[in-house]
């Protein structure tokens, strides 16, 4: 089952304290981050939040919201 | 007071390398510097007022990177060890606060801390495993660089009485993560584990040199000073 892409974008704008809008699919998470230990709440939040598990090698893949909110729909459903 | 013995002897996770071991790795953590400070004995007044607000710095971070996992957990046993371990983190940089004012000098506001370079050059850990990996490489770090503080000669007291107390909770947060990795095995797979702690290993290393070379003088005191201490 995948997670609605509104819950995934939502849950990155709160944990990077963004609004939403300021929040699109083609956003660098660098341009919106304001450090790279925010990201990592960001990742482990997500993981917690839709019953997901990130990999190593999905990380190298992350570098706008569109990325991450594809990687917790393809872990959703494998 | 905790030795460097004491902490290489300590059961290394996942039979990854000690950086107590390791010849190139030549101090650990967050910082690297010295001191030697002090008012009336040493000439070295503002390489170790550097070298303790560096430390307080990324005690700072710690706790803020900490204090954000375990927002980011549900309620249970890794979240109250990451709580208790952000508590210590932010103690602890008021430990190097109190030493900077008993040594009457005040800290530096230092913008980037060691941690920043170290997610930079490991790469965004992609779960709580590897949070936990990239973790127990930099406690081992931390903790040998605080030792080797401890072997340079003519230590103010306020420095030694600061190293040892934090030394004994660093002992605690090697401890307790290393058991979290264990447990985790199971889930995630010894190999994996084992395979994060070593390319995590491999990062540190990396930001170490970088950051001893970037640093070269204001280290080059302690590292001179302890290596004739041994």
């Amino acid at each position: 089952m995948s997670a609605p892409v509104g819950e995934v974008v939502g849950r990155i704008a709160e944990v990077l304290r963004r609004p939403v809008a300021a929040v699109q699919f083609d956003t660098e998470l660098a341009a919106i981050a304001p450090d790279s230990f925010v990201l990592v709440e960001m990742v482990i939040e997500l993981q917690d939040e839709f019953g997901v598990r990130f990999e190593h090698d999905d990380m190298a893949g992350l570098h706008t919201v569109g990325d991450v909110v594809a990687l917790v729909e393809r872990r959703r459903v494998s | 007071m905790t030795a460097p013995d004491d902490i290489a002897s300590d059961e290394e996770p996942f039979d990854g390398p000690s950086a107590l071991d390791d010849p190139t790795v030549v101090l650990p953590v967050p910082a690297p510097g010295r001191p030697g400070l002090a008012p009336a004995r040493s000439t070295m007044g503002d390489t170790q007022r550097w070298l303790l607000s560096f430390y307080r710095t990324s005690e700072i971070s710690g706790a803020l990177f900490f204090g954000r996992l375990a927002r980011a957990q549900r309620p249970g046993p890794i979240q109250q060890d990451l709580t208790h371990h952000f508590a210590d983190e932010a103690q602890h940089a008021r430990y190097w606060t109190d030493c900077l004012t008993e040594l009457d000098t005040e800290p530096l506001k230092l913008g980037v801390a060691y941690q920043d370079q170290y997610l930079a050059a490991a790469g965004l850990p992609a779960n709580l495993m590897e949070v936990l990996a990239i973790t127990s490489v930099f406690e081992r770090r931390v903790i040998n660089q605080y030792a080797r503080h401890l072997t340079v000669p003519e230590l103010e007291p306020a420095v030694t009485r600061t190293l040892t107390r934090i030394m004994q909770d660093e002992r605690w947060h090697i401890s307790w993560v290393r058991q979290a990795l264990k447990n985790m095995s199971a889930e995630y797979g010894r190999d994996t584990v084992k395979a994060a702690v070593r390319r995590f290993e491999r990062a540190d290393r990396e930001v170490y040199a970088a950051t001893i070379s970037e640093h070269e003088e204001r280290v080059s005191f302690i590292l001179d000073r302890a290596g004739s201490a041994r």
